[in-house]
């Protein structure tokens, strides 16, 4: 850093001199500087990243006003330079607007919304535009027609760096043949090296989007993305911020901005999910931290030397025999009725007495007396704190701690407390003072306390301080005071509340994730699924996944990840992703997809999806290329996929099972027929025509055992045209473990696991239990005729 | 071995082939059933004193792949068995494995030797027949005998007689592969010793211990071939003699002298015609191990596995075995027969052999 000190050169005036040549920068600057933060690092990339602006900002601006979105994208090279232009059918945007929309980095309107949207910072198309004006020095054309307008609005406009404003240099109004929406056009240096993320950004868009219309030309190219269905997303509710989701900063400016006037009346207003109990619990957290708590004590006993009784009577003069006694004793039978008392509730009682007993007698109890009063009475309380600190230590230490070690902790924390201070301590101070008496008697008595002791010692002596009457500040004096700030930002947080609503959220659905899936991909079998909303801080989130399999998708090599985010596709940094690595730590073998090596990418003609809505992704950096590993969302995101992975396995399941079956019919319709005119020649019969055999034994309920590793499936298929009720029965000679839908019988060293499925036609029943590998199995089926049954249990 | 009671082959297997052609006539699904051919499914017969297949039985079926080759491969089977019985030829287990090489398709080709084994096997059982009525023969085993015997034995080229110590080179009397072509004529024999290894056949030959204690020395060669088998029963039941079995001291020599004397588990449909029930067992025993304190070699895993499973083994289940094989496990160690010349080249015959026949009341 520069150092400021003018006297150490010497010479007078070197700070200002430096002070001349600093000056703050323009956003717009700053990123001017540093372009590769959103995504504009390279040519080819730039192209990439300002398609996806453009098209992220149409399908918001459709959707927000009801319309289904229309969006074309059209790609043209002129030498080095290319033209980039975006169209929608969005609602357009005012004459107003247009410039600030376009020309003015971090202008927009969600920024402060708790909404899922695409782009939030508003960065996103005004980054192109500067983008667009730096490479090629050519300004951005704007068209824009908004609904029932006669004309469209035309500008022509840079971002001016130093101000971070728009500089218009046309203005006009232009005719158009939309009717309605907007469309861009810039002009940047780019290449195509990065087409296909580009198309894979669009595809993939496409996918979730499955109500949009998507339209791409290039120069040597033309997609088109149809529609799948004309429903648009649920509209999303704004919410407002939920207790554990908010940062110090915005803490601090949600308390500066608000109306409300208490603590407890912001909390309510402002956070979603805080009613009056929860606000007073987050208070009480508080308060806790802002004022601490007051140690409390054991009242002297009978016995003892300290009296309060005769100290309060000392300390009160010239107020009357009767009253003063009157006085003393109620302030020492209430403190007695205590089995521990805190300063503050001392104070409280002297304050009640007093009222009484100023009423009775006629005598004004004024503030110093009461304030003599208390003193006394809790110099009495606190002139012997030992025993009290022993009775806590022992009782929150193991019963192994030596008891002079006890004592002499007990000494240590004791003298921490100055008889006749209030004793405020905060969770931090014990923390502290804990560690300091402990570290001392580690020292000097060669005893050990480890972390768990003085955790314990901590808790014990949190629990003996009482809670405080404090008054919370009101909340425009936590918005000035950044300590009081944090102390609340922790009650906050520390305080149980439940989650925030979901309806602020709008997953794409089941269903039109696997009509995406179903339009862009020609495969054999698609899966989706959607989790209900879950929470992570603050923020509401829901994840989907899908998978397509089969089909015209490419075999050999890893399956394909698509990750989206609130309906973005990722497309950059896919190592670094969340998505990427739940995917990886999934046991894919499980789902009879090929992963050599047992964990990392499945290989396979798949493509696997899986989407992040949420009012705040939260994203490694702000490229937002990849989702952060935040261990709430990791967890949906496993639970989402091997929801539609279950799926995709027990297709992979039957599709196996046709395809030996497949097999078997090839087979068998070479061997019958030749067994057949071998038995012809040998008998001398006439010849057989054995297509009944064939067909008898194709409708069959076939009953195949697969052994590995120790366990055992009977697997049961009906390829009848009726359901089949049978008995099953596995005699085996080792004990077996079944899984509770058999019953077993042992009998003479044999094992009787009998099993009643129904298997209904077409279906498959698979039966498992676990049998040492050495022992032997043989099978009995009852319930279907012996012709239509197959056994086959070689393998 | 052709028996008198074994129905017509060539009948049998007719039979077989036109159950198949019906069961395709009718829509049904071809299939034969067998029975279970596994150590839990074989039981022993009072009357006959062997051990025969139990009730349990398994279907093959044309419903699975495996089992629908398998038929395959009985009804070529069975078309070139009936063709050979007619024609009057014979041929070997082995010629059938390399015969089906020319058959043209390919899924009714063996595999292996031991499918084509098993599938006679299979056809022995259907049709109650044997594969020598089938013309079918092993390989020639190379077991032999030596001792008192005189006998005629029909050859391809005519009738001869041999005596079995007189004619017979050192070598001795090699049995033919079907020994139901052998007349007993006369005999000096006291009892019959079936030897498992070449190497102590030989020293009882050399030591004259046929001679001396009047004794049919039949050599096993390993596990007994059909042909040892039936010889040795037919030495037992026609000429009423005693049958002694000397093996190894180690869980396979005890399966040998299992299917000398109660048949094999694969051939338990033959048993009657094979298994000599009365034989009993001389020895190595594990008690012999310990009591001549004999040079061994530790067991093996296998050999512990193979002692376990014959405690299992319905036919071990009496209360010698069960004793000398719990004896055996407990010491760990195995002999072999030969490991008796520790105690100098006479001791088998001169202290052993004896020693063990006078305790069996066979001397």
């Amino acid at each position: 850093m520069t150092s400021y000190q003018s006297r150490l050169g010497g010479g007078e005036g070197v700070a200002e001199e430096l002070a001349e040549s600093q000056r703050s920068i323009s956003i717009a600057e700053f990123f001017e500087k540093n372009k590769h933060m959103l995504g504009f690092d390279s040519g080819a990339r730039g192209l990439v990243t300002a398609v996806k602006e453009g098209v992220d900002n149409s399908l918001d601006a459709c959707e927000e006003a009801g319309i289904l979105p229309d969006i074309y994208v059209e790609i043209q090279e002129n030498r080095d330079y290319y033209t980039l232009i975006i169209e929608d059918n969005g609602p357009g945007i005012t004459k107003e607007q247009i410039p600030k929309v376009f020309g003015k980095l971090l202008y927009g309107s969600r920024f402060h919304k708790r909404e899922q949207a695409r782009g939030q910072q508003g960065i996103g198309i005004s980054a192109a535009v500067l983008y667009s004006q730096l490479t090629s020095g050519k300004p951005a054309k704007i068209t824009s027609r908004t609904q029932g307008s006669d004309e469209a609005e035309y500008f022509e406009l840079i971002i001016d760096t130093d101000t971070n404003d728009p500089e218009i240099s046309v203005e006009e109004t232009t005719s158009w043949d939309r009717t309605h929406g907007t469309r861009i056009e810039l002009e940047m240096e780019a290449n195509m090296r990065a087409r296909q993320q580009l198309h894979d950004y669009m595809q993939h868009t496409a996918v979730v989007n499955p109500h949009a219309r998507f339209e791409l030309r290039e120069p040597k190219n033309h997609f088109k993305y149809e529609r799948a269905t004309d429903q648009l997303p649920a509209e999303t509710k704004e919410i407002r911020p939920h207790p554990h989701g908010v940062e110090l900063g915005t803490l601090i400016k949600m308390a500066e901005a608000t109306d409300s006037y208490s603590l407890s009346g912001f909390l309510q207003e402002e956070f979603t999910r805080v009613g009056q109990k929860t606000a007073d619990s987050v208070i009480d957290q508080f308060r806790d931290r802002e004022f601490g708590r007051g140690m409390s004590w054991h009242p002297p006993e009978a016995h003892e030397e300290a009296d309060i009784e005769a100290a309060v009577t000392e300390a009160v003069s010239n107020k009357g025999a009767e009253a003063t006694t009157e006085f003393a004793e109620t302030i020492a039978d209430r403190i007695a009725e205590h089995d521990r008392i805190a300063h503050h509730q001392v104070e409280e009682i002297v304050e009640d007495v007093g009222d009484d007993v100023q009423v009775e007698y006629g005598t004004t109890f004024g503030g110093t007396v009461r304030e003599k009063a208390r003193d006394a009475a809790w110099d009495a309380i606190t002139a012997e704190r030992e025993s009290d600190l022993y009775t806590l230590v022992d009782d929150a230490t193991s019963t192994r701690k030596d008891d002079a070690v006890l004592q002499a902790i007990a000494e240590r924390l004791a003298d921490k407390f100055e008889p006749g201070d209030p004793h405020r301590v905060t969770h931090e101070d014990l923390e502290k003072l804990v560690d300091r008496a402990a570290d001392m008697t580690e020292d000097r008595d060669d005893a050990t306390f480890g972390d768990t002791a003085r955790e314990n010692i901590v808790t014990a002596l949190w629990e003996a301080a009482v809670r405080v009457p404090d008054e919370p500040p009101h909340i425009s004096g936590i918005g000035d005071d950044r300590d009081a700030a944090s102390n609340l930002l922790e009650a906050m947080r520390e305080t149980d509340i439940i989650s925030p609503p979901t309806d602020c959220l709008a997953p794409i659905t089941d269903e039109l994730v696997e009509a995406g899936l179903r339009k862009e991909y020609d495969a054999d079998f698609y899966a989706a699924s959607t989790r209900d909303a879950s929470v992570h801080g603050g923020d509401p989130f829901i994840v989907e996944a899908g998978i397509a399999y089969g089909g015209e998708l490419e075999d050999g090599g890893k399956v394909d990840v698509m990750r989206f985010a609130n309906r973005v596709p990722l497309v950059y940094q896919r190592g670094a992703c969340a998505t990427t690595d739940v995917l990886k730590d999934i046991g894919w073998r499980n789902y009879n997809l090929d992963q050599p090596g047992g964990s990392g990418l499945p290989n396979g003609p798949a493509v696997i999806m899986v989407h992040i809505a949420s009012t705040n992704v939260p994203f490694t950096s702000e490229s937002k290329d990849a989702v952060a590993n935040v261990p709430e969302i990791e967890h949906e995101i496993e639970l989402a996929v091997r929801e539609a992975a279950r799926e995709l396995k027990s297709y992979l399941k039957k599709r196996r099972s046709m395809q030996q079956r497949k097999q078997k019919q090839d087979k068998l319709a070479t061997i019958l027929p030749e067994m057949a005119e071998k038995l012809t020649a040998v008998t001398g019969e006439e010849e057989l025509n054995i297509d009944n055999t064939l067909a008898r034994i194709m409708n069959d309920v076939l009953v195949e055992r697969e052994r590995e590793n120790g366990s055992v499936e009977v697997i049961v298929e009906n390829n009848d045209d009726r359901n089949a009720d049978l008995e099953i029965t596995e005699i085996v000679s080792a004990e077996p473990e079944t899984n509770g839908d058999a019953q077993v019988i042992e009998m003479d060293g044999e094992w009787f696991i009998k099993w009643e499925p129904t298997v209904e036609s077409g279906e498959t029943e698979t039966l498992s239990y676990d049998l040492p590998e050495s022992a032997e199995c043989e099978i009995s089926v009852d319930g279907v005729e012996s012709e239509k049954l197959t056994v086959d249990t070689d393998q | 071995m052709s028996t008198k009671d074994t129905p017509d082959a060539r009948e049998q297997l007719m039979a077989l082939a036109a159950q198949f052609y019906d069961q395709f006539d009718e829509g049904d699904v071809p299939r034969m059933q067998l029975p279970t051919r596994t150590k839990s499914n074989i039981k022993y017969d009072e009357d006959k004193n062997v051990w025969v297949y139990g009730d349990r039985t398994s279907t093959r079926t044309a419903k699975t792949v495996s089992g629908a080759e398998k038929l395959l491969k009985a009804s070529y089977a069975i078309d070139f068995l009936v063709q050979q019985i007619e024609q009057g030829r014979s041929s070997t287990l082995r010629e059938l494995y390399y015969l089906s090489e020319s058959w043209d398709l390919d899924e009714a080709q063996f595999a292996s030797q031991d499918e084509s084994n098993s599938l006679i096997e299979d056809l022995e059982i259907v049709s109650g027949a044997t594969r020598e009525d089938f013309h079918m023969r092993p390989e020639e085993s190379g077991a032999t005998i030596m001792g008192p015997l005189e006998l005629r034995e029909q050859t391809r080229r005519g009738e001869r007689e041999i005596h079995c110590q007189k004619d017979v080179g050192e070598g001795g009397y090699q049995i033919p592969n079907n020994p139901d072509t052998i007349d007993f004529l006369d005999n000096d024999a006291d009892f019959v010793l079936c030897v498992e290894t070449g190497g102590m056949r030989d020293r009882l030959v050399e030591n004259g211990f046929d001679e001396e204690y009047n004794t049919i020395v039949v050599h096993l060669k390993g596990q007994p071939a059909r042909a040892t088998r039936r010889i040795t029963k037919r030495l037992h039941d026609e000429l009423d003699l005693p049958v002694v079995v000397f093996t190894d001291g180690d869980p396979w020599s005890y399966r040998i002298y299992g299917s000398v004397a109660y048949g094999s588990i694969k051939s338990a449909h033959l048993s009657k015609y094979l298994a000599t029930p009365e034989a009993e067992f001389v020895g190595i025993r594990p008690q012999d191990i310990v009591e001549y304190d004999l040079p061994t070699d530790p067991l093996s895993d296998s050999d512990i596995n193979a002692l376990e499973s014959e405690l299992e083994d319905p036919r071990f289940q009496t209360d010698f075995w069960e004793e000398q094989i719990e004896l055996q496990l407990d010491i760990e160690k195995k002999s072999e027969q030969q490991s008796l010349a520790s105690r100098g080249l006479d001791f088998v015959t001169d202290t052993y052999l004896p020693e063990r026949l006078d305790e069996m009341d066979v001397l």
